[in-house]
């Protein structure tokens, strides 16, 4: 008896596991909205893939989070209701510690950086996280979180008055706040205005993009010209359910997606900058950091990618990798180096 | 990438050309204008009035040279403009009817209204404050304003100092509804559904207190068939209610449009209805 189950599970796991011959719908969500500019390339993209694949590769996209936030859309993945998802790199951080490389406080200088490692270090992302059983297409920016807050904010010091945001669930932006001694006041994303309103918290670190889309601009007064955190999305695609496609129909999806994200991309660069325009137009007020201030944050966050390592939130070899590329570029330029 | 561009957003609201064009100038002028306005409002051809309403803009332009201090002539050309850009498809073109319609929205609200003068700029704790100050009368010039602002932060979705003014015309019109819900046969409840529909839950959107605006809306109005088609465009289509979606819109294919003011705008609710419930079984 227990053979014939045992027999009957391996031919239905093997069912499951070979590539489909006829039509399959990939069903994948996300909790930004539909309209948006980067929803219409990704339609278009899978609009594409279904023609080139001869209707054998269809996507179902569910937008606006209907299917939850990005947690609930990976588990949804796991048990297979869904089949993938476009979502904050963050979220995968249990398949893959090492993408928080590109998390790392204050590592990232500027986009020029950002462009030159990502082309050194995608790639051993994407694998990590492929052999975790996530397919990645191209990773997407999301952009430079930026400290907005209701006081001007130069020095480490000035941050201990601050009630700050922080994300639920977030191990780098939690090791941030206690690096620098901030009061951290964990909310979700849905509840950040009406604690801004009420005064609950009086900070918040954001893409600027962000912090004017969902109108906590209002709330705010000043922006410290840092780029504190660099954030990322992608789209992520369970790898069995990205394995039932045929080799020959895998190539196109990987060549369209890939495609559509590098496209939405640079579209989102270039709107950051913008966004980060916007803030002194609609009179934020721009706080640079001196000098002798910058070495303090700079040692500040040191200490707290040390505490990452040692917590075993990620790797010491990935973290040297990523510094060590840093520090030879910012060389080449001429510039002081990473450390 | 997640959320970083709620500018393309469709804040897609009603047509509405106001009957406010009754009180433009007295005398003739104003017969004229009456019934100018109604044989638009009850036109059953959309493209004749697409292609007649320029002449109209420019007549009220020449109103509004002799007669540049006339809050119901600036109020009615703020309307004009700004529902004449929802049928036209130049977004250059869309950009310059709104920055019209606003400017002349907030001359309106500068002559006689000194509460609602210059609002648009002041920081927004003071902005808050202002707007606890309005009274009932203040509601036409408010609510016009709001309309015009929403209107203009769409044209320019592009920028993003523009998106940062959504959060104030918001509050105008959530103040407007406070003061006067019914007011343009419940106007404010239909802009407010679409605009709380603009965001998803998951980043901070009330989708559901806009399906009880665009309900509102409904009630006071049910014969407005754009209330329907903005409802299960903005919200159905955001809560993935697909039954819902082409229940409201099979209701609008349905219906008979030629109601006393409200023709035109019916038509183009029925031919976006058709487009929408086409595109259902792809989008759900």
């Amino acid at each position: 008896m227990f053979i014939r189950l045992a027999l009957l599970f391996a031919i239905f796991v093997s069912l499951a596991a070979a590539p489909l011959a006829e039509a399959a719908t990939y069903k994948i969500a996300t909790i930004s909205p539909d309209g948006l500019s980067w929803m219409k390339k990704l339609r278009d993209g899978v609009a594409e893939i279904s023609q080139r694949t001869d209707g054998r590769v269809k996507f179902k996209i569910y937008p606006g989070g209907v299917q939850g936030d990005d947690e609930t859309v990976l588990r949804k993945m796991r048990i297979g209701q869904l089949h993938g998802g476009a979502v904050a790199a963050g979220s995968l951080t249990r398949f893959f510690p090492d993408l928080q490389i590109y998390n790392l406080p204050l590592q990232f200088r500027n986009n020029d950086e950002v462009s030159h490692i990502r082309g050194k270090m995608d790639q051993m992302i994407a694998e990590g996280l492929e052999d975790a059983g996530i397919v990645t297409f191209h990773l997407t920016e999301t952009g430079f979180a930026y400290l907005l807050s209701g006081e001007p904010v130069q020095t480490v010091a000035d941050l201990k008055d601050l009630k700050a945001w922080i994300p639920d669930g977030d191990p780098i932006a939690a090791e941030l706040v206690k690096a620098f001694d901030i009061s951290p006041i964990p909310l979700n994303i849905t509840d950040v205005l009406a604690g801004l309103q009420t005064g609950l918290i009086n900070a918040v670190v954001a893409p600027p993009s962000v912090a004017l889309a969902l109108q906590w601009h209002n709330h705010v007064s000043y922006v410290t010209d840092l780029p504190l955190v660099y954030i990322y999305s992608m789209l992520a695609m369970d790898s069995k359910s990205f394995n039932r496609i045929g080799d020959a129909d895998k190539v196109i999806v990987r060549e369209v997606m890939s495609r559509v994200f590098t496209e939405v991309e640079t579209e989102t660069r270039l709107d950051n900058e913008k966004a980060f325009q916007a803030l002194s137009t609609i009179g934020i007020e721009r706080v640079s950091v001196p000098e002798e201030s910058l070495k303090e944050w700079l040692s500040v966050a040191e200490a707290s990618i040390s505490q990452l390592i040692e917590s075993g939130e990620i790797s010491p070899g990935s973290v040297e990798k990523y510094l060590a590329n840093l520090k030879a570029y910012r060389d080449e330029k001429g510039e002081e180096g990473a450390d | 990438m997640s959320f970083t561009r709620v500018r393309t957003l469709a804040i897609f609201v009603s047509i509405s050309l106001t009957s406010g064009c009754a009180n433009l100038v007295s005398g003739i002028t104003s017969q004229m204008a009456n019934d100018l306005s109604d044989s638009i409002l009850n036109s059953e051809d959309v493209d004749t009035v697409r292609e007649g309403i320029p002449a109209y803009l420019l007549l009220v332009d020449s109103f509004l040279r002799s007669s540049p201090d006339s809050q119901d002539l600036l109020l009615a050309a703020s309307s004009l403009n700004g529902s004449f850009a929802i049928l036209v498809e130049d977004e250059d073109r869309v950009r310059l009817l709104s920055d019209k319609s606003i400017a002349y929205a907030e001359q309106a609200a500068c002559v006689g209204r000194a509460r609602l003068c210059d609002l648009r700029g002041k920081d927004f704790k003071v902005f808050e404050r202002e707007l606890e100050q309005l009274t009932e009368d203040d509601v036409p010039v408010a609510y016009s304003l709001a309309v015009a602002w929403v209107g203009w932060i769409q044209a320019n979705s592009a920028d993003w100092a523009a998106i940062a003014e959504l959060g104030k015309a918001k509050l105008l019109m959530s103040k407007v509804i406070s003061m006067n819900e019914n007011y343009e046969n419940g106007g404010p409840h239909l802009y407010m559904g679409g605009l709380e529909t603009i965001l998803p839950a998951s980043l901070g959107g009330k989708p559901e207190k806009g399906r009880a605006h665009f309900e509102k809306a409904l009630a006071i109005n049910n014969d407005y068939l754009m209330t329907r088609v903005v409802f299960a465009e903005q919200y159905a289509r955001l809560v993935f209610d697909q039954a819902l979606h082409d229940r409201l819109l099979r209701e609008v294919v349905d219906a008979n449009p030629i109601v006393e003011g409200m023709t035109l705008t019916n038509r183009i609710a029925q031919a976006r209805a058709r487009d929408l419930l086409q595109s259902s079984s792809d989008y759900f």
